[in-house]
């Protein structure tokens, strides 16, 4: 079943357009991987398929729906947004920020329940922050930090899952985790796009590959379908060579 | 723990206003009060305890409360912790047409300065809100720009009219830019009550938002809150309030931003758990600033936002360097 779908999408800052008559589809157990050059209006994607951004022109269905027809609560209750970076003006700590994900649910006034309490300790368990609720968020290297914000969406339980560059500053090993937490919520019916710039990331969790590049999709479909050395010409301006590696996706190498 | 602190600070509260009515000069000692409270005592003393103090007793809890509530909200509303009434210029403009209007009005109409400062405090915020709004809609950054740019603009116009006052003006006027609760009477608080309340419930009902909103707009938006919405009510209840205490009381600095962060520093940074804490803690504050204010130099008075100040500062002082 398709969760979320952009159809002829466009939409921007101010009245630049930044992305341009992009359909996109997003089904259950999809890992949807973005991919492009700076600029190519990647974030500006993610936005819009979250609703933080309105649409100049197109549509994002939700589960068949416009977004514009949904309320802002009930679009965050589905989809959770895993931002590139937050500013965190005053000291929050680890748990006060995963707790965060659970205000969707929660509405004004009620305080949250042992129901809540734990869906934001299984998610911070998930991404290795047990025994870190204390810690003041503040204090965290950029790399824990994203993984603070990769918990406070998961702990939203969401049905789609948008992620913004989520890997840039994980090490090896958290980005191995964070390859197996996508392919665990992929394999339950949850939905994911993922804004990346590590091909070989992708190529890793993603089951289709879109490629933006001046804010138009250049080609979306299966890593197989989409690999090829000249489209990383056309988009890149580089050269790239296609490792072939037996019972696994090719590794991407490219030349200086 | 956090229990034991909503103890301590019902207890401080209750206190505070227990002194305030009791304690006092010869017309009405703490034991002519505490008759007057029971239901005797001389005449004089009851027209003291129920026409003075109490009267300024509860303009002191609207407008402690008001100022800790909206310097609360502005806070995480713009996810700036220096944020208050202040910086954004809500009191300024208010300050600056109350100064005017003292200036100004004839004689009998000098009951129209609470207006004046209300409306003064309305221009403001208004200015404030159209400066802010780039081609992108209004950012926390702009909406700082221009609240420190209307505040300048106020600073400039209450010294100006200062300067060209009518000498028997002058400590009216200035009266407004130091803050006092003396001009406390019935009429002033049963007027301001009602005015506090509805712009209190609704920073109380955007509590959760407002956690979200101070990590950042497209953080909080992909939370579920409507943003847009939720800014243009909180930045018009804010400035309500900030607007309905300097009307009554003229500028106190300090209480909407340090009472704030006290409570965080004991409540933890939950918006939702934090404002009412704020709104009673602000309320504590300005009660027993007023009784220091009141009785340090009686029988003169000192300006009450002297007293919050020096009475804040130590406590945030010591919170702060033990805060990790």
């Amino acid at each position: 079943m398709t969760l979320l779908a952009a159809s002829a999408l466009s939409g921007g800052y101010g009245g630049a357009e930044v992305v341009r008559e992009v359909d996109l589809a997003v089904a259950e157990g999809d890992c949807v991987a973005v991919l492009g050059p700076n600029g190519a209006g990647k974030s500006t994607l993610l936005r819009l398929l979250a609703g933080i951004l309105p649409a100049t022109s197109g549509a994002v269905e939700l589960r068949g729906r416009p977004l514009a027809a949904w309320r802002r609560r009930e679009v965050a209750q589905a989809v959770g947004f895993v931002p590139q970076n937050v500013s965190f003006a005053f000291p929050l700590t680890v748990a006060e920020v995963a707790q965060q994900g659970r205000a969707p649910h929660l509405g004004p006034w009620r305080p949250p329940s042992p129901r809540d309490h734990a869906a934001v300790a299984a998610a911070l368990e998930r991404v290795g922050l047990a025994g870190r609720e204390g810690a003041a968020v503040q204090r965290l290297s950029g790399g824990e930090r994203q993984l603070v914000l990769l918990a406070r969406a998961l702990a939203s339980e969401p049905r789609v899952l948008l992620l913004d560059e989520p890997a840039t500053a994980l090490d090896v090993r958290h980005q191995l985790d964070l390859v197996a937490i996508l392919r665990e919520l992929t394999a339950k019916g949850v939905g994911a796009v993922v804004v990346v710039h590590d091909w070989n990331f992708a190529l890793r969790v993603a089951n289709r590959v879109a490629v933006l590049h001046g804010g138009r999709l250049r080609a979306v479909g299966t890593p197989e379908e989409v690999l090829r050395p000249e489209l990383f010409r056309a988009v890149f301006g580089v050269d790239v060579e296609l490792v072939e590696r037996p019972g696994d996706v090719p590794f991407v190498v490219p030349r200086a | 723990m956090r229990r034991a602190a909503d103890v301590t600070l019902v207890l401080v509260l209750l206190l505070a206003c227990a002194a305030a009515l009791l304690a006092g000069g010869p017309a009405a000692t703490p034991a002519d009060a505490l008759a007057a409270l029971a239901g005797g005592g001389t005449p004089e003393a009851r027209i003291v305890v129920f026409g003075l103090r109490l009267p300024r007793l509860l303009l002191g809890i609207g407008v402690g409360a008001a100022l800790a509530l909206a310097g609360a909200a502005l806070q995480s509303l713009l996810g700036n912790p220096l944020a208050d009434p202040f910086l954004l210029g809500i009191s300024g403009g208010g300050a600056a047409a109350a100064t005017a209007a003292f200036a100004l009005l004839p004689v009998a109409a000098l009951g129209l300065v609470p207006a004046a400062a209300m409306a003064g405090a309305a221009g403001a915020t208004a200015l404030v809100w159209w400066m802010a709004r780039g081609p992108l809609g209004p950012s926390s950054t702009r909406m700082i720009l221009a609240g420190v740019a209307v505040n300048a603009a106020a600073s400039a116009a209450i010294l100006t009219i200062l300067s060209v006052a009518p000498s028997p003006r002058l400590p009216g006027a200035l009266a407004v830019t130091m803050g006092s609760l003396a001009s406390a009477n019935g009429a002033a608080v049963a007027w301001l009550a009602p005015y506090l309340f509805v712009p209190a419930f609704v920073l109380l009902l955007h509590g959760r938002d407002l956690g979200l909103l101070a990590t950042g707009e497209e953080s909080a938006a992909a939370l579920g809150v409507e943003v847009g919405t939720v800014r243009r009510r909180v930045f018009l209840a804010a400035a309500a309030l900030s607007g309905g205490a300097v009307a009554f009381a003229g500028v106190i600095g300090f209480v909407g931003l340090v009472t704030p962060h006290l409570c965080r520093m004991v409540w933890g940074q939950s918006t939702r758990r934090l404002l009412p804490r704020a709104a009673l803690a602000g309320a504590a504050l300005m009660v027993l600033g007023d009784l220091v204010a009141r009785r340090a130099v009686a029988p003169a008075e000192l300006p009450v936002g002297v007293v919050t100040a020096l009475l804040g500062v130590p406590f945030f002082v010591v919170l702060l360097r033990r805060t990790p």
